[in-house]
């Protein structure tokens, strides 16, 4: 209980929040429009970049713009409504190759998901695998040396 | 018409629709079919479509008219929803250390691997070449992927609406995908591959399963538009498109 209020007494006031997100995604956009325009990146990936930099260098703390990131993030399904709708702008499209389109974009999130999550997994297993031999042959010298 | 080309139009619809959605997936017992995003983009396209025969003009019309100026005032919160995803990513920090070069390999190789299998699926399926080009650069977020996808001569629209049916399907389908193929037993890996497939809205998903895969996920996001942005051209141009 004491320690639920501390916590809340550490989280910064909302506006302040509210004030640094909105900081960073006006820095953000001036960045996003220098960069040129043949290797885009988005203002939200220079944001995210922007303020995870911000953190791990300690020049904003997570409380500062934790509780009000947490909210927007619950409230990230609501705000893809607007982009399914937008569908309705598109629906000539869909009349001329909707189906294949459907099935191509389904069949691509399952193989984004699956192919992405296996191929790290095999990459971990290399990674750890080579460095155990390593680990191993380290040990094999240091045996060798001391004959 | 007049009443209706007002923002507060667009809010209103579409917190109706989304509303609606939530009450019916937990009637339902959380039928997949039945996610609140699928069904508010349905029933929303439904109603902007019925409006367009009642008034007899054209559903894009009266999407851009009446729907955008309210739709866009929620869209805009995406950005600053997209940028809080820094906070999970820098308290899982300690992963991210520890396992860079895995997750730069992955998502490299991954992404690389992805295009190969969805160029055969979409030839399979007979799709056109300006189709297949619209096809490639969808693990990149909407803002990368449709100006990568104009670059390379696709149609940037068809590839907005396949970031949108991604994450639409992430959102429906994401617990079922990763039981079956039994994802979640490598955090690194699921979180990843959640956030290369449903975009934000796999992050936001990925969250839900764990502070490690939160953090990948969106690592994912970050990383796929910079690598898209260097593999979408060079494979277009392997495949001779």
């Amino acid at each position: 209980m004491q320690k639920k209020e501390t916590q809340k007494e550490k989280s910064a006031p909302l506006l302040v929040q509210m004030f640094i997100y909105a900081a960073i995604l006006f820095v953000s956009q001036i960045l996003s429009d220098l960069i040129p325009k043949s290797f885009p990146v988005p203002t939200p990936v220079i944001g995210l970049v922007l303020l995870y930099l911000l953190l791990t260098t300690h020049i904003v703390k997570v409380e500062w713009v934790d509780s009000f990131g947490s909210a927007l993030i619950s409230l990230i399904g609501f705000m893809f409504v607007p982009s399914g709708i937008s569908l309705a702008a598109n629906l000539k499209i869909m009349e001329q190759q909707g189906v294949q389109l459907i099935i191509v974009i389904i069949a691509a999130t399952v193989i984004l998901l699956v192919v992405t999550a296996y191929t790290t997994r095999f990459f971990s297993f290399l990674v750890n695998k080579i460095a155990k031999t390593q680990l191993h042959l380290n040990d094999h010298k240091k045996v060798g040396g001391a004959k | 018409m007049k009443y209706l080309a007002n923002p507060l139009f667009g809010v209103f619809l579409s917190l109706a629709v989304f509303l609606f959605g939530q009450w019916l997936f937990k009637k339902s017992n959380g039928f997949f079919l039945f996610q609140p995003l699928f069904v508010s983009m349905v029933l929303g396209i439904t109603i902007l479509i019925v409006i367009a025969k009642f008034l007899n003009t054209t559903t894009a019309q009266i999407y851009t008219q009446v729907y955008k100026p309210g739709g866009d005032i929620i869209f805009w919160f995406i950005t600053p929803a997209t940028i809080a995803f820094a906070v999970p990513l820098y308290k899982r920090n300690d992963i991210v250390k520890k396992n860079w070069l895995v997750i730069i390999l992955g998502l490299v190789f991954g992404t690389f691997i992805s295009m190969v299998l969805i160029t055969l699926v979409s030839k399979v399926v007979g799709l056109d070449n300006i189709g297949i080009k619209s096809m490639l650069s969808q693990s990149a977020t909407t803002a990368v992927a449709m100006p990568l996808t104009a670059s390379i001569g696709g149609n940037a629209s068809v590839t907005a609406m396949a970031c949108i049916i991604n994450a639409v399907v992430i959102y429906a389908l994401g617990k079922q995908l990763v039981d079956w193929f039994k994802l979640n037993s490598d955090p690194l890996g699921a979180g990843l591959g959640l956030g290369a497939s449903g975009h934000t809205i796999g992050s936001a998903f990925a969250l839900q399963l764990g502070s490690i895969q939160g953090a990948m996920a969106a690592v994912a996001v970050v990383a796929t538009a910079l690598v898209d942005n260097l593999l979408v051209p060079v494979f277009s141009h392997l495949i001779g498109l």
